[in-house]
């Protein structure tokens, strides 16, 4: 009674789970970043204008 | 040298480096301690090594919610930004783990109890404390942004934690389908463990706090880029 598809999936939940959060935060992470960027960038136009 | 100066920042991302490729290492080795080291168990067999991941999970679901905890009494007493970012961070990480808890938790007792779920105390509560947390998460992604949600959330932040101590002790103070606690018995940390099951379990629940770490980095970086955006709109809307 090694019931390994139980573990198989178990272990593929966690890694899936894992990997879900760390690409959520690697997205969010970059948007946010384009945004900082495009408004520095806006900011600097208009304070050279 | 200014916290935003490009040194810091490079400094920044050189730790980041080094904590991700550890926790790289970390988590590697507890694969390896998981499926190549440890014995199997006699009576319940391959099964039981989801225990690997599902008390390290818990346990790190159980800190982030402490840090949660701790982190709202300090933002309601100094009323300090950086505190309600770090109680907002670790409920989202906490809410993950808790989640990766009730997942694994019931794959593991298809095979053993026969059925995926029971209304056992520790479950339900666990069940009880993920819905208090994602409560918090919802509140903290409808209210108004402001002092007062920060403040509604502290205060949800501190009173789901008391749901900790109930879980905890749920299985010592009424009868429980849940296994009992193997590595904080009373006869002494560990006692109730063959040394390789406590020698794996810690090497996963250290590659677990790794994890954490790299996570709340990340989810801390997330919320102060936020507060940036936030700040230089504010600015930029008062200088027109």
């Amino acid at each position: 009674m090694d019931n390994l598809e139980y573990l198989f999936a178990a272990n593929a939940f966690v890694w899936a789970g894992v990997i879900y959060y760390l690409l959520s935060l690697h997205k969010r992470n970059k948007a946010l970043r384009k945004d900082l960027d495009l408004i520095k960038q806006t900011m600097d136009k208009e304070a050279d204008q | 040298m200014s916290a935003n100066s490009p040194e810091t920042i490079e400094e920044d991302q050189e730790g980041g480096t080094f904590m991700i490729w550890l926790t790289a290492v970390g988590l590697t080795a507890a694969m390896v301690a998981i499926f190549l080291y440890v014995p199997t168990e006699k009576t319940e067999g391959a099964v039981q090594r989801i225990m690997y991941f599902h008390v390290p999970a818990a346990w790190l679901a159980f800190f982030a919610f402490f840090v949660v905890f701790l982190s709202s009494i300090l933002f309601l007493w100094k009323k300090e930004r950086e505190w309600d970012i770090y109680a907002l961070a670790s409920a989202e990480i906490g809410v993950v783990f808790c989640s990766l808890v009730l997942i694994t938790g019931p794959i593991w007792a298809k095979p053993i109890w026969g059925q995926w779920w029971v209304w056992d105390v520790r479950l339900t509560s666990t069940l009880i404390l993920w819905l208090i947390y994602v409560g918090y998460l919802m509140l903290r992604g409808q209210a108004e942004a402001g002092s007062m949600r920060a403040r509604y959330a502290a205060v949800l932040g501190i009173a789901g934690f008391l749901d900790i101590p109930l879980i905890h002790f749920s299985v010592l103070w009424w009868r429980a389908f849940h296994p009992q606690p193997k590595v904080i018995t009373s006869e002494g940390l560990g006692k109730g463990m063959d040394p390789a099951m406590l020698t794996t379990l810690c090497i996963s629940l250290v590659a677990f706090t790794l994890l954490y770490i790299v996570f709340m980095g990340q989810r801390i970086k997330i919320e102060k880029m936020k507060d940036e955006i936030d700040h230089l709109k504010k600015e930029k809307l008062y200088s027109n």
